[in-house]
């Protein structure tokens, strides 16, 4: 080979190689047909499949999917996992902004501006049916409303939760309470956290959340139970700088410092305070009813320990309390066959008693709870409800008796914010302000709080 | 042994041995503590159940040791996988910067095309630039190309080509090639060699040193990095450790997190071991003379 | 930084061999433009191309996928948000911090280890590894174990040991920051010690003989010789650990879970990733990241500035 020849073979292979590298991830984007092949077939890929470490779950969901091809032998499902948490904020925001959600991709209710805002949702209004769903016109309408925008339906909801207060009978028998009669209002919580803080050290009586967003959560939830409001009615300004939102900060403080019955941990997020839970340090705290799931399928607790009240008040009755949940939406451009293939699915694997995440008597021998008063995804009185209920009690592997207080006591629900989680980011700081510093001023932090969320707002429309 | 800051009779001298003595030994009694210390407690702590962390006082060896921890760990974090992933992140790392750096380096430093100092200039000009500002926009390139509209979210190539675009690297080559005498090269080329024939078979063989130097680099940026990582490997298939084991933080209970921890420094704890003679002798006789 | 590699023979570059022959020499740049392209695509893609979309995105705002200009809208609502001065200060502090701890530090033990004629390996091995481990491991270990707030934390349960006031360490607002400069240092000061150790074992021995001989005490030598000996790695260091410092991001966010007690962790680029991946607003996101780069670019020059005056 003569010298020129070689250079330029070398230089040849530079800009092949690179052009190589840089067409090989190419080869990662979907294909185009639109996921339906020659033979008919429709193929479609959804998230939220449970992770490896779930194995009961996963092994659930995995036989859901081989029954429902089955059943629908012209549709093929491709099931991604996306991580224990299926949506993470920051990750969730990427596949939003790479456009690398799977077709049929999983939410919470507070995520519909956020996907609206990617322009990465379908409408899916003409397809959500009968035909596809059997149980839609079960299905609460509040929870559609919730995925609603301008009388276009973008998600379809699969979960629902309320909040009340979750609290430990052990803790409760040994601190002398009675661990059948929780607290109803805040200051019977407040007695109560004093009575099992002393029971031992390390030891919090009553445990809260400032980190994480979760602390957002927490406040908009106990804002909820005074009476209060995050935001004004036209949903731009807010709402929580008022004789509620002070009240839920002052009776915080009171706990953790006047008490000191909150234990001193605190900056705590979702995980940490499970854990805590798990290892019977937490007496009481507020969460849903599948906040007891997690305490024992991943934080080594008892279930038999964990009891729930509705969610104290003030004087009284809480007001209201929050209630949010998940859906699944759609990634916009599918065709028409993958919209119907996915709402089959999901009508399959989440909306049908006796079948998927309903299929109680398969979960009964498992390591996973049921009997929870939990989804409450259909409407009051109808058949589908009717027949999950009996399925529940018929299946229930936990002490239905645990949750009857809870159920005995509904509280009005209130649904999240707009553009909730950016609001829980900012309202942490109040709480973090709060349960770590004991001369903290409840006012000044509304006030940053409340100039934050502002600008938030007006930023985000 | 040259001579240092104190000399050699100095310390062997009555007093001087005897502060000499002294200080050594609170020197290597402090470090292992400082440093070796937490991470004892890290590796003995994970095997305590949660009751047990929260003991007070705190108990110096674990009263029932939860080798479950260790085994939940591995499994519920997929640690096999992540650390694969690292691995093989760092290697592609390695490869990549090697090849493209080192061929640029040495077009700057020995073939001189029309605008190459205009060109370094401009990689120069990026030093300064710390990743975090450029962070959003590189994201938004980095999940659409531009001309090629290829998505690199959970592709490799997301960790490997920014990180051929490594001023710090390309300098270091460079400079180090401009230190190797022309007449090595001319005497090449009168012998017919090709530019990449002089490249491969005279100036690399003696750049060992600062390639070594380089690929140190290259591990280290793939190890240490994290919000990119986190950024543009958002499946839990693609993560690398420290992302894979912040991801399950949030879900795990703390000891299970320390475990994990544990068993992922173990790799590299080894490697280090092996290699520690090469990779100090590398850093110091490759680039750091000053 | 014209020191950072090794002469290890030094001719002078000799130009390249002018070519007559206009077509020889236009091949000659094709050559070396093959060689250089792989690095100059990188480049263009993640370097320059990203700094000219940061700010042209900085004036831009992006909602349900129509892309409209909105002036310095972005600029005045990142610059308004409670945060933005909290995490200046934040971060200054920190840097400033960490360099103090994080750069004097690592010079003193590495003169310090330069001296022992026994147990230098075993020394070096443990001072380098901390930077084995994955950050996000090295912190998790400092936040679940060492800064737990109760009794049971290892820092706490210490200091009660020795009879001294114990810490709520990252919940209480004036330890948030000195907590994450002793993490962050004990992670990474492996490195520089290592880098320093280096630059030691090429001080000519002569010049400590001599200036002992001239009567030069310890501290003495350290200012005359060693200093000036190492002072361009001296400042390379100084330079690449406030450019790494001001980035203060993973700290924060798992020792402090994100912002900390009332803002008290929160950085500048803390405050990027929550504006980019929370609060939906890359724009806002690189405006910051835009105004960040200003600053670094004032503080450069002032530097070089600095730094070229003494030559």
């Amino acid at each position: 080979m003569s010298v020129p020849q070689y250079r330029k073979a070398a230089a040849l292979a530079l800009v092949a190689g690179l052009g190589l590298s840089l067409t090989a991830c190419s080869t990662k984007s979907s294909d185009d047909n639109g996921g339906t092949d020659a033979a008919g077939k429709v193929t479609i890929t959804v998230d939220c499949q449970p992770v490896g470490a779930q194995k009961e779950l996963l092994a659930n969901w995995n036989a859901d999917v081989a029954e429902f091809q089955k059943q629908n032998p012209d549709i093929t499902i491709k099931s991604v996992s996306v991580g224990e948490q299926c949506n993470n904020p920051p990750d969730f925001t990427a596949r939003l902004a790479g456009g690398t959600m799977t077709d049929v991709f999983y939410g919470y209710m507070t995520d519909l501006q956020q996907v609206l805002d990617s322009g990465q949702a379908m409408d899916i209004t003409q397809y959500a049916t009968k035909d596809t769903v059997p149980t839609w016109d079960s299905v609460d309408p509040a929870l559609k409303e919730v995925f609603t925008e301008e009388g276009k339906l973008y998600a379809v909801p699969v979960k629902n939760y309320s909040m009340g207060l979750v609290y430990n009978k052990a803790l409760f028998k040994k601190a002398g309470l009675d661990a059948e009669n929780p607290p109803k209002t805040w200051a019977e919580v407040r007695e109560a956290a004093k009575k099992i803080a002393a029971t031992g050290s390390g030891i919090a009586g009553y445990s809260e959340y400032s980190a994480g967003n979760t602390g957002g959560w927490h406040f908009t939830a106990m804002t909820y139970s005074q009476g209060g409001k995050i935001l004004g009615e036209d949903g731009k300004k807010a709402a929580f700088n008022d004789a509620a939102g002070k009240q839920v900060l002052q009776n915080l403080k009171d706990m953790r410092y006047g008490d000191n019955s909150m234990g001193t941990r605190q900056l705590l997020q979702w995980g940490d305070l499970l854990t805590n839970a798990g290892a019977g340090k937490v007496g009481m705290f507020i969460g849903a009813p599948d906040a007891t799931q997690a305490i024992v399928s991943q934080f080594q607790g008892k279930y038999e320990d964990w009891a729930m009240g509705p969610m104290p008040g003030q004087d009284g009755p809480a007001k209201g309390t929050l209630g949010g949940g998940e859906g699944y939406f759609f990634k916009k451009d599918l065709t028409p066959e993958q919209v119907k293939a996915g709402l089959k699915w999901i009508a399959y694997q989440k909306l049908t008693p006796g079948k998927g995440q309903l299929d109680y008597a398969r979960a009964k021998p498992q390591n996973y709870p049921v009997g929870l008063p939990q989804p409450l995804l259909f409407t009051n009185g109808s058949d589908a409800q009717k027949q999950e209920l009996e399925l529940r009690k018929a299946n229930a592997n936990v002490d239905t008796a645990n949750f009857k207080v809870f159920e005995d006591n509904p509280v009005p629900i209130v649904g999240e914010p707009r553009n909730a989680q950016a609001i829980y980011a900012v309202l942490d700081s109040a709480m973090s302000g709060v349960l770590t510093n004991p001369n903290a001023n409840i006012d000044s932090l509304l006030k940053t709080a409340e100039t934050k969320v502002n600008q938030l707002q007006a930023a985000g429309s | 042994m040259s001579r240092t800051l104190i000399s050699q009779a100095q310390l062997r001298r009555g007093r001087g041995k005897y502060l000499y003595w002294t200080l050594l030994a609170v020197v290597v009694a402090g470090f292992t503590l400082v440093f070796l210390g937490p991470l004892y407690w890290m590796v003995t702590g994970a095997l305590k159940s949660g009751q047990e962390i929260a003991q007070t006082p705190p108990t110096l060896w674990p009263q029932d040791p939860q080798t479950q921890n260790y085994v939940d760990a591995w499994n519920n974090l997929d640690l096999a996988k992540l650390m694969f992933n690292t691995f093989y992140y760092a290697a592609g790392a390695v490869f990549f910067q090697l090849v493209f750096d080192t061929a640029a380096a040495y077009a700057l430093s020995k073939l001189r095309p029309a605008f190459g100092n205009v060109i370094l200039g401009l990689m120069l000009a990026t030093l300064m630039i710390p990743a975090m500002v450029l962070i959003v926009p590189q994201y938004v390139t980095a999940i659409d190309l531009p001309i090629i509209h290829v998505n690199l979210l959970d592709s490799p190539w997301a960790i490997w080509l920014p990180l051929i675009a490594n001023a710090f690297n390309i300098f270091l080559l460079k400079r180090f090639f401009d230190s190797i005498p022309e007449d090595l090269i001319a005497a090449a080329q009168v012998d017919g060699a090709s530019p990449l024939r002089t490249l491969w078979s005279i100036i690399l063989p003696m750049s060992r040193p600062i390639l070594g130097v380089v690929s140190i680099f290259a591990v280290t940026a793939v190890w240490k990095d994290f919000l990119w990582p986190k950024l543009v490997m958002p499946s839990p298939e693609t993560r690398t450790l420290s992302v894979g084991i912040y991801a399950f933080s949030g879900g795990t209970p703390q000891n299970v997190v320390i475990a994990a921890s544990v068993i992922a420094a173990v790799p590299t704890v080894i490697i280090f071991l092996l290699f520690q003679r090469n990779i100090m002798s590398g850093l110091t006789t490759g680039s750091l003379k000053g | 930084m014209a020191i950072m590699t090794a002469p290890a023979v030094t001719t002078k570059p000799t130009p390249a061999p002018t070519v007559s022959k206009r077509g020889r020499k236009l091949r000659d740049n094709l050559t070396g433009h093959a060689f250089l392209i792989g690095a100059v695509v990188c480049f263009a893609l993640f370097m320059w191309y990203p700094m000219i979309r940061g700010v042209v995105m900085s004036f831009q705002r992006t909602r349900r996928g129509e892309t409209t200009w909105v002036g310095w809208d972005n600029y005045t609502r990142i610059i308004a948000d409670p945060s933005f001065w909290v995490a200046w200060k934040n971060t200054f502090i920190f840097t400033i911090m960490a360099l103090v701890v994080g750069y004097v530090l690592p010079f003193f033990v590495a003169i310090l280890l330069n001296e022992f004629r026994h147990a230098k390996g075993y020394l070096r091995i443990l001072v380098y590894l901390p930077v084995m481990l994955p950050p996000a491991s090295a912190l998790f270990l400092f936040k679940y174990y060492a800064y737990d707030p109760s009794d049971a934390g290892l820092f706490n349960a210490i200091l009660k040991f020795l009879h001294l006031p114990t810490s709520e360490w990252m919940q209480s607002p004036t330890m948030t920051i000195p907590a994450m400069v002793i993490a962050s240092t004990w992670m990474n000061m492996g490195s520089a010690v290592l880098i320093y150790l280096a630059s030691l074992q090429n001080i000519p021995g002569e010049l400590y003989e001599a200036a002992e001989l001239d009567g030069a005490g310890i501290w003495r030598r350290i200012w005359s010789v060693t200093i000036p000996q190492t002072r361009l790695i001296l400042a390379l260091l100084a330079m690449l650990q406030i450019v790494a410092t001001m980035q203060l991001f993973i700290e924060p966010l798992i020792l402090a879970n994100g912002a900390g007690t009332q803002d008290s962790a929160t950085s500048v680029a803390y405050l990027i990733y929550q504006h980019g991946f929370f609060q939906n607003d890359l724009n806002g996101a690189a405006a910051l990241g835009v105004i960040m780069l200003i600053v670094l670019a004032a503080f450069s020059a002032v530097y070089v500035r600095l730094t070229t005056k003494q030559d």
